[in-house]
Order: C-alpha cells, then sequence, then structure tokens
C-alpha cells in the first residue's frame, strides 16, 4: 500500500474526530460556555494570565507538547506491524489524548488555571498530591534513562552525526550569549546557526567519530562508553544557566521539528514510497505480545500524561474563551499524532524491502534497540527521494532527535535534583538539602546505573534492556495521564455531566499499564533484573495507589451527585 | 464571502484598527523543547524558578506594559507572544507591516528585529527590541505613534 494512503486516512480520521467527537465533548462533556470568564480574562496580568489568541496559543502548547518521545514509541510498536500502531495512534488520540489534553485545559481553567498535581489534591484526595510527585520521580528517572540510551546508540550507529550534533552546543551558546547578554533579535541568529548545523552534516560524514579506542581502554562496549559520556555531558549541561545552553537551543529545536515535519511528508508524497512492513506481524511465540504492550509502548502519539502537565497549569492560564479549549486542546493531540505518524511512515515505507524490514525487526529486542535506527534510516530515505543524499539525510535526523534528547536530559536532571532535594526535606536527610553537585551526581547516578542494566535489545548483540525501560517509562507516562483523568472524570461528574468520554480512557489505560507491570514484573524476576523489578514494582504501587483513589473520588462524587 | 483576516480569529472586543504584539517568552516554553522535559508550571514550583528569573523579569516588564495599555488603549488589539512562535510572529509582523504601507525593505527590517527575548511592535513596526525604557515611556511612544496614524 502506498504510504501516502495511510497519511490520508489517518489525517482523515483525525478530521472526523475533531469535526465530531470533539464537538461532542466541547457540548456535552465539557459544557463549554462563550461567557464564561476564563482565569486569563479575569486575572489578567500579562504575566502568567494572558488572553491570547487561540493561533498564538495551539503554537505555545503544540511545541510544549511535541518532542522525541512520539517518534520513539511508534518507531518500536511497529514490531507488532503497522496497522495495530497506526490504529492505536488514532484510536489513542481521538479518544484517549483529545479528551485528556482538552479536558486538562478546561479543568484547569475552572478552577482558575491551578495545575494537573494541585488539582488532584483538592479534586481526588490530599494524598493525590503526594502520588504525584512520586509518579513525577519515577517518570523523570525513566526519561534520562530512555534518553540517555537513545543518544548512544544513535552515536554508535552513526558516528558521523556526532560532530554536527555536538556542534549545536557552541552555537547554541553563542545565540545565548546574544539573546539574553546583549539583547540580540534572533531571527539572523538562529538562521545562521542552522544553516551552521547543517552544514557540519556532512563535515561529521567525513570525519566520523568513533569511541572505540576509549572504550577498549576502559575495558567496556561502545554503548557503554557513549551512555557514561552522555550522561557525564549532562551533569555538566544541568548544572550551567538556563540561559547559556538551553534556552537558546530550544531556539534551533523548535525550528528543527518544523523542517523534519516538513521534509518527511513531503518526501513520503515525492517518492510515493509503499509500505513494506506487514500489516501485522506475526510475532514468535514466548515474545511480547501487542496485547498488552503496544498500549504502553506507544504513548506519547497515542496518549501521554505529560501534555496535562502543560495543558493545566500554563495553557489554561492564557485561554481567551472557554471554546477554544477544543482547538488548542484537541488540536495540539491531533499534531502530536501526526508526529507519531511520521515515524510510523519512516519505520515501514522507508527501510527498503520487506526482507529488510523483516531483518531490522527480527525480534522485539532488535525493534526497540535499533528504533531510533530504524526511524533515521527512513528519513534518510525520505530525504534521498527530494534529491539529498540518504546518508546526509539520516544524518538530518540523528541531530532532530539528539538536540530534543539532550535538552530533555539537562531539564530532565535539573527536574530530578529539585525532586530529590523535596524528598530528602520530606524525609528528614538534610545533609542533602541545598547540595547542589551532590543532588546533581544522585540525579545522574540513578537514571544512568538502569541505562546500563543489561537486557536482550540489541541491534549487533550490545545486550541491553531498552525495550524494558521504555515500557516502563511508557506505564509511567499513561499513570500521569490516568491521574489526570481521574481529575477530569470526577470534575465532570460534579457538572451532572455524563463522564464516560474521560471514565473509558481512564479504565482502559490503568487496566492496560497494569497488565503490562504484572507481566513485566514476571519476566523480571524469571531473569533476575533485581534494578528493573524494584521500578516495576514501584510504579505497580502508584498505580494500585491511583485506582484506588480515582475509584474512591468517582464514588464519593456519585454519592453526592 | 469576504476573505478573512487575522481580526476575524480574535475574541470579541478586542479589533481594534490597530495591533499591539508584545514579544516574551513564555512560561510554557521554559523548561526545554519536548513534552518529556516539559512539566508545565510543575516545574516553576519545583525550583524551577530560579533558574529561569531573568525570563521571569522580562516577562514581568512586558506585563506592566500590558496592563498599562489595557488600562490606557482598550480598543488597541494587543497580542503577546513567544518569540519561538515563528509560524505566527513573522506572518504577522510582515502582514501589518504591509497593511500600514511599510515597503518590502522596511518590512524585513522590521522582521529582522521581531523576534527577541522582548519586543514591541505597534502595526508592523519595531518600536523596541531587546531592550525598551519604563513602561511610562513605552506606552507614550505607542500613544505618539497612534495619534500621529
Amino acid at each position: 500500500m502506498p504510504a501516502f494512503y495511510l497519511i490520508v486516512i489517518t489525517l482523515g480520521a483525525f478530521y472526523l474526530g475533531y469535526r465530531f467527537y470533539s464537538k461532542y465533548l466541547a457540548e456535552r462533556v465539557y459544557a463549554l460556555d462563550p461567557n464564561f470568564k476564563t482565569p486569563a480574562n479575569e486575572l489578567a496580568d500579562g504575566v502568567d494570565f494572558v488572553p491570547t489568541n487561540k493561533h498564538i496559543l495551539l503554537g505555545h502548547h503544540f511545541t510544549a507538547v511535541a518532542g522525541a518521545a512520539p517518534i520513539v514509541g511508534p518507531a518500536i510498536a511497529v514490531y507488532w506491524g503497522w496497522l495495530p500502531a497506526i490504529a492505536w495512534v488514532i484510536l489513542g488520540t481521538v479518544f484517549g489524548a483529545g479528551v485528556h489534553d482538552f479536558g486538562a485545559i478546561v479543568t484547569s481553567a475552572r478552577n482558575r488555571g491551578q495545575n494537573i498535581g494541585t488539582l488532584s489534591g483538592k479534586v481526588i484526595s490530599a494524598r493525590a498530591s503526594t502520588l504525584f510527585l512520586l509518579i513525577i520521580f519515577f517518570l523523570l528517572t525513566l526519561v534520562n534513562a530512555v534518553f540517555g540510551v537513545v543518544m548512544a546508540i544513535l552515536f554508535e550507529a552513526h558516528p558521523g552525526s556526532v560532530i554536527p550534533a555536538v556542534i549545536v552546543i557552541p552555537i547554541a551558546m553563542c545565540i545565548g550569549q546574544w539573546v539574553y547578554r546583549m539583547r540580540g533579535a534572533v531571527l539572523i541568529p538562529s538562521i545562521i546557526g542552522l544553516v551552521l548545523l547543517y552544514a557540519a552534516i556532512p563535515v561529521g560524514q567525513m570525519f566520523p567519530i568513533h569511541v572505540d579506542g576509549l572504550a577498549d581502554m576502559l575495558g567496556l562496549s561502545v554503548r557503554t562508553t557513549w551512555v557514561i559520556l552522555i550522561f557525564a555531558y549532562t551533569w555538566v549541561a544541568s548544572r550551567l544557566p538556563v540561559w547559556l545552553l538551553l534556552q537558546p537551543r530550544d531556539y534551533i529545536n523548535g525550528q528543527q521539528l518544523l523542517v523534519a515535519l516538513a521534509v518527511i511528508f513531503t518526501g513520503v508524497v515525492v517518492g510515493w514510497d509503499t509500505i513494506t512492513a506487514p500489516a501485522v506481524n506475526d510475532v514468535a511465540e514466548g515474545t511480547k505480545h501487542w496485547f498488552p504492550y503496544l498500549f504502553i509502548t506507544i504513548a506519547c502519539g497515542a496518549i501521554s500524561g505529560f501534555h496535562s502537565l502543560v495543558a493545566s497549569g500554563t495553557t489554561s492560564k492564557q485561554i481567551a474563551n472557554e471554546t477554544d479549549a477544543r482547538y488548542i486542546g484537541y488540536g495540539g493531540a491531533m499534531g502530536e499524532g501526526a508526529l507519531a505518524l511520521a515515524a510510523i511512515l519512516a519505520c515501514t515505507a522507508g527501510l527498503g524491502s520487506a526482507a529488510d524490514w523483516n531483518t531490522a525487526y527480527a525480534s522485539f529486542g532488535a525493534a526497540s534497540g535499533g528504533a531510533l535506527d530504524h526511524f533515521v534510516t527512513g528519513v534518510g530515505h525520505f530525504l534521498s527521494n527530494i534529491g539529498i543524499d540518504a546518508a546526509l539525510g539520516a544524518s538530518f535526523a540523528v541531530v532532530v532527535v539528539v538536540t530534543f534528547a539532550g535538552t530533555t536530559m539537562d531539564t530532565g536532571v535539573r527536574l530530578q535534583r529539585y525532586i530529590l532535594e523535596e524528598i530528602a526535606e520530606l524525609a528528614g536527610f538534610k545533609a542533602l538539602v541545598g547540595k547542589t553537585s551532590l543532588l546533581t551526581t544522585l540525579a545522574v547516578l540513578i537514571p544512568l546505573a538502569l541505562a546500563l542494566v543489561p537486557g536482550g535489545d540489541s541491534s549487533g548483540g550490545k545486550g541491553f534492556a531498552f525495550g524494558q525501560l521504555w515500557t516502563l517509562f511508557g506505564t509511567t507516562n499513561q499513570l500521569t495521564a490516568g491521574l489526570a483523568l481521574s481529575v477530569i472524570s470526577v470534575w465532570v461528574m460534579a457538572r451532572n455531566r455524563n463522564p464516560l468520554a474521560a471514565i473509558v480512557p481512564l479504565t482502559f489505560l490503568l487496566f492496560m499499564t497494569s497488565w503490562a507491570l504484572i507481566l513485566n514484573l514476571l519476566d523480571f524476576l524469571a531473569q533476575g533484573s533485581w534494578m528493573l523489578l524494584i521500578m516495576d514494582a514501584g510504579i505497580f504501587v502508584l498505580t494500585a495507589w491511583l485506582i484506588v483513589e480515582a475509584v474512591t473520588a468517582l464514588n464519593r462524587q456519585r454519592r453526592t451527585a | 464571502m469576504a476573505a478573512r483576516s487575522w481580526r476575524d480569529h480574535l475574541p470579541q472586543g478586542s479589533r481594534g484598527p490597530h495591533r499591539l504584539i508584545l514579544v516574551r517568552e513564555q512560561d510554557a516554553q521554559h523548561s526545554g523543547s519536548g513534552c518529556c522535559g516539559r512539566l508545565g508550571e510543575a516545574h516553576t514550583d519545583l525550583g524551577g524558578a530560579a533558574d529561569y528569573r531573568h525570563s521571569r523579569v522580562l516577562m514581568q516588564d512586558i506585563g506592566a506594559v500590558y496592563r498599562e495599555v489595557r488600562a490606557r488603549l482598550p480598543d488597541l488589539t494587543v497580542e503577546v507572544v513567544d518569540p519561538r512562535n515563528t509560524v505566527w510572529l513573522y506572518p504577522a509582523v510582515w502582514q501589518d507591516a504591509r497593511a500600514a504601507g511599510r515597503s518590502a525593505r522596511e518590512c524585513f527590517a522590521g522582521l529582522r528585529r521581531a523576534g527577541a527575548a522582548l519586543a514591541v511592535i505597534l502595526d508592523g513596526e519595531v518600536l523596541f527590541s531587546g531592550r525598551m525604557p519604563q513602561t511610562a515611556d513605552v506606552v507614550a511612544a505607542i500613544e505618539q505613534r497612534l495619534s500621529g496614524s
């Protein structure tokens, strides 16, 4: 089947979802009121509360929710075939993410723009705030671990992309000096930065960076050496002032996201590639089955709890009219779904023949260990359709993913530092409070240890546990979505509206998450993977806790009604 | 059917004949690219406020201008946008500048200065970029331009 048909089907389904289901949500479930005075209007201060044009706000919201995760999940999940992956992206976006993101904005806007953490404490129970903090702790630990491995895999497989990926750092620092110190405008510097970055791609191809010598000296594998180097970089980066690297790199990332989406879809249309992956892959007996693993492998791109954190607390403070929440929340979810679609296309139509695809996706380990490599190869192929050398195209894709992953890890370690400090305070470990270097070291060592856990994933016998880490990350992300959907459900019930639109995805997510966690727990026990077992058990406890809190809150609300 | 313009998308009551664009970074963009690095307000609550103090200062400066303009010029359309929102910002500045009768050369010059960590743009003309004077002086400059138009 031509890949273009998949674009038409998916975007057509998104259109129908927006046209009809989001209308139903707006009118019957969330009962939007165009005369409701939003926090942006009621508290307008021009700083946090600003009534904002919905087109501007969609741009802010979308770039805040879109990133590398909707690429990784689908790139792994096509292991089960393109049909389950795209079906979950469509159904998840239309009936899950749309409801969740849209609902988080409305619920927050109806509560003076409070974030989901505060709202869960208020709407569900006081304990839910602690639950929220713990979920975020697990989430950030896993985010840092998986993105560390993602970067290592890409650098090992594409040594020609190391120079362009690294050159982003001095470019971003120059932009940071220009924008924040000299107060200059950013258009010309960011264009120059982007040109320099793309010019570095062929340079990187000419001078690929290998760390084999260092790896031999340390007695480690190449991938392990890269993982350690990346975490060492993250330690340093997270200690720098944000204006020097983190913020200015975002100026480059934003442009890169748009360029990447544009070239991928243009390449597919121009090349008229066909999908060579099977609709449903007949996976070997005893391997991970798509049911329930598909639903936690693709979190971002189908439904992601992270979105509720952006939707509540920030986007909700800026909607000028309550009815705009439909366009921004549901529209932003569809944008993320389109990113997942791009990843599915790259990994199902960009890898060559059916035999090539079968080799790339020979096992779940190969699928997860090589997921990003498959994505960048596919993007390289799409770029070759528009006259760009496939190797240069692949390097371009690596740079896009690495700059997002690097920024995410930088932020993740900073946040983890704050959370560890808060937990230390709560637990009475005063010795840790205010010790930034020590806290940063802990924030790096915990995910580093996870990232180095051995496992069965490989695209060349490297033996990492990336697939397991990714599914754990997916469960935690779905747990965050579950917390937000619980808040939304209780709030909808309190308004005497039918909450089924939120309760159905909530129940589905918690069921799939619990099931996958139990299966993983048994696997880790059998393999003797104690570190993953502890993480899994911890997340399972949080899931059980959330189920109890959600059921109690819904029952309480039902009795009140 | 009449062609739709940006004014058609504005909330009721804010469709004045002039448009002021206030550029400054948004909180939502503060914690790095990608959904997995954005915790929204939770990031600030957890301690991120200290990291982004410099951006908050600019947000507060623009906030003061916003409030003053809202109070003194209620008919003026005011938009607040992040400089990274290039898809909206640059076409909007270009469109406003052309609508105000500026030459293509002036429009390009405006675009070059529009995307700063702080900028004040009236009808496509960049009044301040990167730095600005006291709030009262900024508002006076806006009023002066409007009275001359």
